[in-house]
């Protein structure tokens, strides 16, 4: 394979690589701006120079030229080369700042420029804490700046859509903004207008920016120029936790990264994974952060009265075994694949049918990217199971003839699969999130969501990704306490490790399937006690159709599931 | 010498057009199409090119031809005509001067004070235009007629100073009579000559201007003007 | 450097300049109707001789056009035969494309708009040879929009040549077709680099694009391009009548042929003069007619404001040719000189084509987009009587932060001047500083803080 050597360190390298990529893979880190692997490389921010050379070679002989120390001769050539845009060749020498006075110093010289027109108001700026300049400038900048003059005045606070704010002074103008919108989601809605040092991007006149990823511009701007309306100074990212996890929007199983302050989810911000959803999410699927924090079932009833978690198991767990097999059992697309096992092995505990799960496929129009026709963010998992949908047109007269119902997280009466009326005379479990759930439970054990559990989704791909507790609930238990890692080293990229875990404020009460599913089936005599979620998933996983997605395998970026499905041509080597 | 004003600090501006504010209509919509022979013209600029968006700055030419300058939906129209995203017509609009995204008087005057024009006496040019219409550059006279603008170097420089009237003719080795004579013919509404530029050689070896078709003006009898620099 | 090998010798390398006969502009007096052209000027003979008669064919005229030493004449003077035979062998499934830049925003050039006017078919007649010897079908004219009564006219020309066959299909009765499509520009200086005339052309914002790939191999529309100025492409068909040699033999060796040298500022007859190249800077200067009001000419610049300025003593022993103005200290650029007579600012000369620069910057890049303006504000201040001389080293490693850095060359143009103008005319500079005295440190000045007492412009005391 050919062959670099970056700083003295020599690298191999398919050919086609693009150097800073290359630097940047093998853990040298060159600042950039402009650059975004998923978009064309204008090479326009000028950060990322180096000092590059190729061997020398004699014409006639095409043997190297070799130097008095009988080293190769290197020809660098007069000019620094952005590394972005620089295709690597065979024994081609690189100099990064950190071999190179002269490149450190054209970095720093490229910072002090880029910085004369800017604002500099990182106090009062959102992306302070994880702002590329910034972080850049106290890296590789210079010690302070020697332009004295005023600087150049652009719009500031423009609402360029719903849920984008641009403030123009801090653009650096890298266009990833409007390349996004060219190339990636092809809506064109940005350009860049102007020309020179008034350039700023913007929309056309009037026009509202409502690209349905509008706020994916947010996550890539360099600069604070570009900000997440919804998440205007709501919090310093200091202050907050990011956790990675996946989220339960729609079946494509979007990596994201969930910021929490004070037990609340303030932002969810989408995390790289080039086999799910590359670098990008749906506004939508941000805006949701409120109904994790919002109207959440908190604490045990029984008839609507609040009552201890020992006492809504047992009653529970009284009634299961009253029912026998007479028990209809719901799983649930949102729910995790350990909830739904735990459910299904409670079922055959009982003797009663399998539980079945509301099918929501086709209930929304798919718009061919992140946004699937499938709101549900597990129902691969599920069948995967062996669960089976619900048939609509059979569930009322089942649901009649129960003599309990027993559901997991969904809601059958909003989903207009069932009506109140055909509950009527039969009592309901529910492990339900939302004070809002329009299915009446006689008993209530209120459920973690998808940011207080883990667990694990399987997306529209088979893809088996792992969800870790983003905040931590009232009941606290063991199994969280050793997932979010307390005491131990944890990979949280900003913010304190520390905060939420200890902070009373804004806990809701409520707990994960596989805490309480076990103990209503403690209450029947039932043990289905597991150590940790991890344990109940390395049982699933000796399933064919599970094969391989233990929680350690999956850790942050998932793991491909086998597809069995003979209809589906596989690939062969 | 004369030099530009000095860049100095002003507020944020607000942007010219703000998201979901629906900008003003000048145009309505009964005038707001092409007519036939537009319309096959545009057919033609889009032949010229293998991609329709080639075609945008002549169709933007076009729009600025017929109705002066480019309100936001004629950048709309010429978007939509093509099949290229509004943005990137807007985006093209705004990095060229000569496009006018607001409205100017009937005739625009672009002043070179660059370079030659500069040490020529650009700006003594430019600034009796300004007292003699009751403007500041960038402005318009009152009675609407008149907008002076500083332009950079036009390619005269060879008869400085010299300006342009609204993109179009050239008018050369401009004095202050010649700019005199130059708005009084135009208040009349006289069309402007087309000037010839006599190269000097010609005035040698053929005793002036080589075209039969076209007035002449001649470079090298421009009086010096360096004698009011300092 | 010994004696004899300096290029600066003060003799004229044009050798007998005054009894040069035009050829780009001959002296014919309706030159730009193409019956006077046919008639008067062997116009077309040239492409006939090629195309129908077959006098070269594409190889051979390419090395025919290489052999003339043809250097191009739109500011980096590289050699067209070469260039064009960079194209990429013919793919029957690419089309590939040639422009023609007349985009001519360089301040201090005004050349090609002469050929547009005057003799725009010999240039139409360099087009299609050139398409020729590429191979290409289809032709952009780029010509700024400043010149729209250029444009017309030059469409007009365009017009009768589609009328008698020398362009579109089958041209001549050959199977050579070719087409030829006027684009005109709309106020943007930075369109005449060439990758951002391509983007204009494809009708985005003209942002320069990065280089590789270069315009050979991915030029407009995605395409192999080739891009040549227009008075380059004007030579052509001299070319071919009279011959490589006879184009070789005209001016100095490495730099030959006629060319139009534009002529502006302090001089009694401006205007576009057409001699051999390697003419001497002072020549030029007396066939313009001399210094106005018989002053004294201090500085010129050479080459298009992004040339770096001379002095009169550094201008008065050198030739208008690549190699000797690079010795001097400047370079050809476009040819359009501009003489500045002992009157002129030249603090308020360089800010003001500071402020083109910072005008015409299309903003893509860092250094550029605000260097450009710090540059110009810098140079206001000191303009204005408010610099101090420490400004003048800020400037120069400003121009350091700019210089071969950007995208495009725009960058280096704007930096040239200020560097160079102030390298050459810093005592004019420092005149109008205000003295700073951080460097000798005994006075304990900052620079920014008034000092009092009489200081020199270097900050020592006179007392
Ligand atoms: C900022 C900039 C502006 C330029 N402007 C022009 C121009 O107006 N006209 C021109 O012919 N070349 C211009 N050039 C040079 C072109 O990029 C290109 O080199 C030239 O058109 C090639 O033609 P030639 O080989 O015939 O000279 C410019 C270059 C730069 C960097
Ligand atoms: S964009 Fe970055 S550097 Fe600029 S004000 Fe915001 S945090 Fe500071
Ligand atoms: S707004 Fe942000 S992403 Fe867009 S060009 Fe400016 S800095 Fe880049
Ligand atoms: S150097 Fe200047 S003109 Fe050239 S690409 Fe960069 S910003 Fe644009
Ligand atoms: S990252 Fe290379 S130039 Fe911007
Ligand atoms: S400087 Fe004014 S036209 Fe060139």
């Amino acid at each position: 394979m050919p062959q670099v050597t970056i700083d003295g360190t020599t690298h191999e390298f398919e050919p086609g690589a693009k150097l800073l990529q290359l630097c940047l893979d093998a853990g040298t880190e060159i600042p950039h701006f402009c650059y975004h692997p998923a978009m064309s490389v204008p090479a326009n921010c000028r950060q990322c120079l180096v000092k590059a050379g190729t061997p020398i070679f004699d014409r006639e002989t095409k043997e190297p030229v070799l130097d008095e120390n009988g080293e190769q001769k290197i020809n660098f050539g007069p000019k620094l080369q952005p590394s972005c845009s620089l295709d690597v060749t065979d024994g081609m020498v690189v100099h990064t700042q950190l071999s190179s006075q002269e490149v450190a110093a054209a970095q720093a010289d490229n910072l002090e420029l880029l910085l004369i027109n800017h604002p500099l108001d990182c106090p009062i700026c959102d992306q302070a804490g994880q702002c590329p300049l910034q972080i850049q400038a106290y890296k590789y900048g210079p010690e302070g700046s020697r332009f004295e003059f005023a600087k150049v005045h652009k719009p500031k606070r423009v609402q360029l859509g719903p849920n984008v704010v641009m403030d123009a002074e801090r653009c650096i103008n890298c266009t990833r903004c409007t390349r996004f919108t060219a190339e990636i989601t092809e809506t064109h809605q940005l350009t860049i207008i102007n020309r020179g040092d008034k350039n700023h991007p913007m929309t056309a006149p009037g026009e509202v920016f409502d690209d349905a990823y509008s706020m994916c511009t947010t996550d890539i701007c360099p600069v604070g120029a570009l900000t997440e309306d919804y998440f205007r100074f709501q919090a310093r990212v200091w202050e907050m936790a990011k956790t990675p996890t996946i989220s339960d929007f729609g079946s494509a199983g979007i990596n994201v990264d969930v910021w929490t302050k004070n037990n609340e989810v303030l932002r969810i911000t989408p995390r790289q994974n080039l086999d799910a959803n590359e670098y990008w999410m749906p506004d939508a699927a941000r805006l949701i952060y409120e109904t994790y924090n919002e109207g959440r079932a908190s604490g045990p009833t029984l008839n609507g009265t609040p009552t201890t978690w020992e006492a809504a198991a047992r009653e529970a767990g009284r009634m299961v075994q009253e029912a026998g097999s007479d028990v209809l059992f719901l799983g649930s697309a949102y729910a995790t694949v350990e909830d739904n096992y735990l459910l299904m092995r409670l079922a055959e505990a009982v003797g009663a049918p399998a539980p079945q799960f509301v099918d929501r496929r086709g209930s929304q129009a798919d718009d061919g990217f992140l946004v699937s026709d499938d709101p549900a963010p597990n129902t691969e998992g599920c069948l995967r199971l062996g669960m089976k949908p619900v048939d609509p047109a059979l569930l009322p007269s089942a649901a009649a003839s129960a003599r309990l119902v027993y559901i997991l997280q969904d809601d059958p009466v909003q989903a207009e699969v069932l009506r109140v009326e055909d509950l009527e005379g039969t009592p309901v479990v529910l492990h339900g999130t939302h004070v809002t759930h329009r299915t009446p439970a006689t008993v209530s054990l209120p459920l973690a969501m998808s940011v207080e559990t883990l667990g694990t989704y399987v997306n529209r791909d088979g893809r088996a990704q792992l969800l870790r507790p983003a905040k931590m609930v009232k009941a606290m238990n063991r199994s969280l306490l050793m997932a979010v890692g307390t005491g131990q080293s944890r990979n949280d990229r900003v913010g304190t490790p520390f905060d939420r875990w200890h902070d009373e404020a804004n806990q809701v009460d409520c707990l994960p399937g596989w805490a309480t599913i076990p103990q209503v089936a403690a209450a029947l005599g039932v043990d289905l006690t597991f150590k940790s979620p991890a344990k109940i998933m390395a049982e699933v996983s000796a399933q064919p159709a599970f094969a391989g997605a233990t929680h350690g395998a999956m850790d942050l970026l998932g793991v491909p599931l086998e597809t069995e499905d003979a209809d589906v041509p596989q690939i062969t080597a | 010498m004369m030099t530009p004003d000095t860049p100095g600090p002003s507020v944020s501006p607000q942007p010219q057009y703000v998201p979901g504010q629906a900008p003003p209509r000048v145009i309505p919509d009964a005038e707001l199409v092409w007519t036939d022979e537009e319309a096959a013209q545009i057919e033609t600029f889009r032949a010229q090119y293998p991609t329709p968006d080639g075609a945008v700055m002549k169709t933007l030419w076009l729009a600025q031809r017929k109705w002066g300058w480019l309100p936001p939906e004629t950048m709309h129209l010429v978007a939509d005509t093509l099949g290229v995203p509004y943005a990137k017509v807007y985006g093209v609009a705004t990095f060229y001067t000569q496009y006018f995204k607001e409205e100017k008087g009937t005739f625009v005057f672009d002043v070179c004070t660059c370079f030659s024009c500069q040490v020529c006496g650009g700006y003594d040019m430019l600034h009796y235009l300004e007292d003699k219409l009751g403007v500041v550059k960038g402005g318009t006279s009152e009675d609407g007629l008149f907008t002076v603008q500083e332009a950079e170097c036009l390619g005269a420089c060879g008869s400085a100073p010299m300006l342009q009237v609204t993109n179009g003719p050239y008018v050369h080795n401009l004095t202050e009579a010649k700019i005199d004579q130059l708005v009084d013919a135009l208040r009349q509404g006289a069309e402007l000559p087309f000037e010839s530029v006599t190269l000097p050689q010609d005035g040698d070896e053929m005793g002036g201007n080589r075209r039969t078709d076209a007035q002449a003006v001649e470079t090298y009898q421009t009086p010096p003007v360096s004698d009011t620099i300092h | 450097m010994a004696d004899a090998d300096t290029l600066l010798t003060g003799q004229s390398k044009a050798g007998d300049w005054r009894s040069f006969e035009r050829v780009i502009l001959p002296p014919v007096r309706d030159l730009h109707k193409i019956d006077v052209y046919e008639a008067e000027a062997d116009g077309y003979k040239a492409l006939k001789d090629v195309v129908r008669d077959g006098k070269f064919d594409p190889k051979g005229l390419t090395d025919e056009v290489k052999a003339s030493g043809l250097r191009g004449r739109g500011g980096a003077g590289f050699s067209t035969g070469l260039k064009w035979s960079f194209m990429p062998p013919v793919d029957p499934d690419k089309p590939r494309y040639l422009c023609c830049n007349g985009d001519e925003s360089e301040p201090g050039t005004f050349k090609d708009r002469q050929i547009f006017e005057y003799n725009p078919h010999l240039m139409i007649e360099g087009i299609m040879l050139a398409g020729y010897a590429m191979t290409i079908k289809t032709c952009y004219l780029y010509i700024r929009g400043e010149y729209d009564d250029y444009i017309q006219h030059v469409q007009r020309a365009v017009n009768e040549a589609y009328d008698r066959g020398y362009i579109g299909k089958n041209i001549l009765g050959t199977d050579f077709s070719m087409d030829l499509v006027v684009h005109a520009g709309a106020g943007a200086y930075i369109c005449g680099e060439e990758t951002s005339l391509m983007n204009s052309l494809e009708g985005r914002r003209a942002y320069p694009r990065i280089k590789p790939p270069f315009p050979a191999q991915v030029g407009v529309f995605g395409m192999p391009t080739t891009i040549n100025n227009v008075e380059t492409l004007a030579d052509v068909p001299l070319v071919v009548n009279r011959g490589a040699d006879w184009f070789a033999g005209i001016g100095p060796e490495k730099h030959p042929g006629p060319v139009l040298y534009g002529i502006s500022g302090h001089v009694n007859r401006p205007g576009v003069y057409e001699y051999p190249t390697g003419m001497l800077i002072s020549d030029l200067l007396e066939v313009a007619g001399g210094a106005r009001g018989g002053k004294r000419i201090k500085a010129v610049v050479p080459g298009g404001s992004s040339t770096p300025p001379l002095t009169w003593a550094m201008a008065e022993p050198t030739t208008m040719d690549a190699e000797t103005l690079r010795e001097a200290g400047s370079s050809m650029g476009t040819g359009g000189l501009c003489f500045l007579d002992e009157d002129t600012d030249m603090v308020s000369f360089t800010r003001r084509i500071a402020h083109f620069y910072h005008h015409e910057s299309c903003g893509q890049c860092t250094p550029c987009r605000e260097g450009t303006g710090w540059l110009e504000k810098c140079l206001a201040r000191i303009d204005e009587g408010n610099g101090h001389t420490r400004d003048l080293d800020l400037l120069l490693e400003v121009c350091d932060q700019m210089e071969g850095r950007t995208v495009c060359a725009l960058a280096d143009a704007a930096a040239w001047p200020v560097r160079w103008g102030i390298k050459r005319f810093r005592d004019e500079f420092e005149a109008k500083c205000r003295p700073t005295a951080f460097a000798s440190g005994a006075l304990g000045g900052d620079g920014a803080t008034e000092q009092t007492g009489e200081l020199t412009p270097t900050g020592v005391p006179t007392t």
